[in-house]
């Protein structure tokens, strides 16, 4: 079982407390450090307007999480992910290992970078 | 008789990104936003004077920071 290197954007409901938003992504990740990946980085960016209405909400709290896990667990992740009610959204991408070392930090808040293949 | 007009193609001013960034991130939203008209539409590569390498990142990008509603799919639409 080979593990990749992920990261994860999600938008969360913008109606929760702020504070429990870290507790719950650690609950929400389990999954990962259950199944033998880690939890390499918990970026959270905050309340930020949505471009557009989701859920008929114009606000969301951001967070981007680096990984590492298999490929199924990754999957598993975004499915829970999905089911749950306070999720307004989610993004799983591969990290590309010598790009994500070597990218500089970006104008926002997280450096790393993302590719869909 | 009419001068053959040759029209010497302006060599677009480096592609402004060149400048540091090697790996377009969707997250940087503020970047990606020189890329999209006010509409919210891709620029063309015309436009941009970026590489097909680089503007195939842009487009991919975009459309990943769309989905995450970085950035709008159309934007003020009259």
């Amino acid at each position: 079982m080979s593990l990749r290197q992920y990261e994860l954007m999600i938008i969360l409901d913008p109606e929760i407390e702020e504070r429990t938003v870290a507790p719950s992504l650690d609950k929400y990740l389990t999954v990962v450090t259950t199944e033998g990946g880690s939890v390499d980085k918990v970026d959270i960016w905050g309340r930020r307007r949505l471009a557009y209405e989701i859920k008929k909400k114009s606000e969301g709290i951001y967070a981007v999480i680096d990984f590492t896990a298999s490929p199924a667990t990754a999957k598993e992740l975004d499915r829970q992910l999905g089911l749950n009610e306070v999720v307004l959204r989610t993004k799983v991408l591969r990290r590309e290992e010598s790009k994500a070392a070597a990218a500089p930090a970006v104008a926002a808040e997280a450096p790393a970078e993302a590719d869909a293949s | 008789m009419a001068k053959a007009v040759v029209r010497k193609p302006k060599k677009k001013s480096n592609p402004l990104k060149s400048a540091k960034i090697d790996v377009v991130d969707y997250k940087d939203s503020a970047l990606l936003r020189k890329f999209i008209s006010d509409r919210g539409k891709i620029r063309a590569r015309r436009v941009t004077g970026v590489s097909v390498q680089e503007q195939r990142q842009i487009a991919r990008a975009v459309k990943n920071a769309r989905e995450m509603a970085l950035l709008p799919y159309s934007s003020s639409a009259r």
